[in-house]
């Protein structure tokens, strides 16, 4: 009984889970199959076989999935040369790291407006060392959308992945080492596969939120827009609940995939997890 | 264990029924005749934009509550955002602020309050279209803009005089319109229309003067301040906006135009309107009445706020300026059926969403 009393402990967590999330989530989902009263597929049917709406959804995977990649190649090295400093030092970079989390992302975009604009910092100084003769059109398109994603999830990445890289034993490298591995072989044989749960992980939180961000690709994106402005768009302009449950039920949907097959991936490359 | 769950529900149902409580107001019982009660305090919930608060606050909400003895509450928000709040009926709104194409969703949803015209006497001293632009039974509309177009001669060589010349190539890669989504967004539709040589809305022509347009727009803007921004970090050159966000405009680029178009700007209203179920109606309709007389309207048209319709108060040119005033500008704007517009605005904003924006 003691140890059961234990669970008690569980109990304001998981109640407040259940009011806010979980019962909400499952009311949105279920609202989906319903429309005036009968069970229904429709609104599914309907989104599913628009190609405008399909190639919306195709816009949102591709700027999160290239979001996703540029991360984890620049997150990489950065959370590995980070995990093998000092502690004074390792703090200081994460805390750099970590920056860009703190400011809100309406300041962050514009920021980013600022630089990348006609007259931004980036064209400017482009012309005056002459490298292009006008103006890159980088504002306003998927590109900058998908600059500010980057900038924004980079430091999950290179969080989950140092949190993981800290605990490699570095004999397990002189091991590998001595045992006739080239150092890319070593890295290749350890180092990479004991990173995968934080990659995996990592890589999970920079796709879903980017397939689930709004206040960068509103703000930095241009005429075509993404799954979540849409989303947005049949909520408060259309007040069309309706199909506005419907994709989020879809991005739920997709994000529950996309867990799976990283989930599959992660124990290909590792099998002992 | 069957303890701490007892207690936890009852927290939990403790909080409910408090939370419940936050937005009752208690009822005051009508007046004699004329104004409501100003016995004991009330509260009255306005929904408006975000914009000039501290104007608002200062000159117009507080010498109200002192006048009425009542305490004035914001919901602050964007038309689409207020709406659905009160639509969700989620909400202890009296008097909402609304554009009229979002106060005539607001109608056809049914959450508004019909309003007591005799108890609105100032309605008499405002303009005729102002008086009630969605229907007798709803709000008057308390300022009148004109939507038209501002450029930057710096940037754009051709002078602009009329909607059809943002169709110059000239312009490409230096224009912004509006968002389908936003309230002007029809006006700009209904222009098309206009440039492509029709006297009545045609739709179709319309869709394939915006396509004609689309390559050159940098961006289609959803809120005026994007459109302010982009004017002043030279992202766009030219664009169609409304009169009285003008001044922000000049602020960064005084050079900057402001043009009414050959052809009429289109006139945007912004109506009040008293949300169903307030327990403070006849408050909200004397906050109605104040909100159009002589003196609130001078001050927020001095202050370069709201664009007045009273027509009891005149005004010197220099105060004039930057804001839409005089009986022969507002008779020369074009005006958009709102109730037409709603019923097709889904399904432009689906046309605008596959022909144009693609």
């Amino acid at each position: 009984m003691k140890n059961k009393g234990m669970y008690l402990l569980l109990l304001p967590g998981v109640l407040f889970l259940t009011l806010f999330l979980v019962i909400p989530i499952v009311m949105t989902i279920a609202s989906t199959f319903y429309q005036e009263g009968s069970f229904t597929v429709q609104g599914y049917f309907t989104f599913l076989t628009d190609p405008y709406n399909l190639k919306i959804l195709w816009t949102t995977l591709r700027v999160s999935l290239v979001t996703t990649i540029v991360c984890i190649l620049l997150g990489f090295p950065a959370a590995y040369y980070i995990s093998k400093l000092g502690a004074r030092k390792k703090g200081i970079l994460l805390a750099l790291a970590i920056f860009p989390l703190l400011t809100s992302s309406v300041v962050r975009s514009f920021s980013w407006m600022i630089i990348l604009g006609k007259k931004g910092l980036l064209n400017s100084s482009l012309l005056s060392i002459g490298l292009i003769e006008k103006p890159l059109e980088i504002l306003y398109t998927p590109t900058a959308m998908m600059i500010g994603l980057i900038h924004l999830f980079l430091p999950l990445i290179i969080i989950t992945l140092v949190g993981v890289m800290e605990n490699i034993d570095p004999d397990l490298l002189k091991a590998a080492e001595s045992l006739g591995a080239s150092r890319f072989t070593a890295f290749r044989q350890v180092i990479l596969p004991l990173s995968m749960p934080g990659l995996i992980i990592g890589s999970i939180l920079v796709f879903v939120g980017s397939l689930t961000a709004y206040t960068t690709p509103a703000l930095l994106g241009g005429k075509q827009g993404v799954i979540s402005t849409f989303l947005y768009q049949n909520a408060i302009t259309l007040n069309d609940w309706h199909m506005a449950s419907v994709i989020a039920t879809i991005m739920i949907v997709i994000t529950f995939v996309v867990i799976g097959l990283m989930n599959k991936i992660a124990t290909k490359l590792n099998p002992k997890g | 264990m069957k303890k701490l769950f007892t207690s936890l529900l009852s927290v939990s149902a403790l909080s409910l029924a408090l939370a419940g409580c936050g937005g009752g107001e208690q009822a005051q019982p009508a007046g004699e005749n004329g104004e409501a009660p100003k016995g004991a305090p009330t509260k009255l919930v306005i929904s408006t934009w975000g914009f000039s608060e501290d104007f608002f606050r200062k000159e117009i909400y507080e010498p109200f509550e002192k006048e009425h003895n009542v305490e004035i509450v914001l919901e602050i928000g964007n038309n689409a955002e207020r709406l659905n709040k009160i639509r969700q009926g989620s909400s202890s709104v009296d008097l909402v602020y609304l554009s009229d194409y979002y106060a005539q969703q607001g109608i056809d949803a049914g959450v508004f309050e019909k309003i007591d015209r005799s108890r609105i006497p100032n309605l008499n001293e405002i303009y005729d279209i102002a008086k009630a632009p969605l229907g007798e039974d709803y709000g008057p509309a308390y300022t009148i803009g004109q939507f038209g177009i501002a450029y930057n001669p710096n940037l754009v060589k051709t002078e602009i005089k009329s909607w059809a010349d943002l169709w110059n190539p000239e312009l490409t890669g230096k224009l912004t319109l509006p968002n389908i989504t936003s309230t002007t967004g029809p006006m700009i539709l209904d222009a098309a229309s206009l440039v492509a040589g029709n006297q009545s809305f045609n739709e179709d022509q319309a869709f394939a003067k915006m396509k004609e347009i689309n390559s050159g727009v940098v961006k289609y803007y959803d809120k005026t301040s994007e459109y302010v921004n982009m004017f002043t970090q030279e992202e766009i050159a030219v664009g169609p906006i409304m009169e009285m966000y003008f001044k922000d405009i000049q602020a960064a680029v005084p050079e900057a135009k402001f043009v009414s178009p050959e052809e009429g700007g289109y006139a945007v209203m912004n109506t009040v309107n008293i949300v169903k179920g307030s327990k403070n109606k006849e408050l909200a309709e004397d906050f109605i009445n104040y909100q159009l007389s002589k003196e609130v309207q001078e001050k927020a048209a001095k202050a370069k706020v709201d664009s007045p319709v009273n027509k009891t108060l005149s005004l010197t040119d220099e105060e004039a300026k930057g804001i839409t005033y005089g009986e022969e500008t507002i008779s020369k704007l074009r005006m958009l059926d709102m109730k037409a517009v709603n019923e097709k605005s889904k399904a432009w904003i689906d046309r605008w969403n596959r022909e144009i924006v693609q």
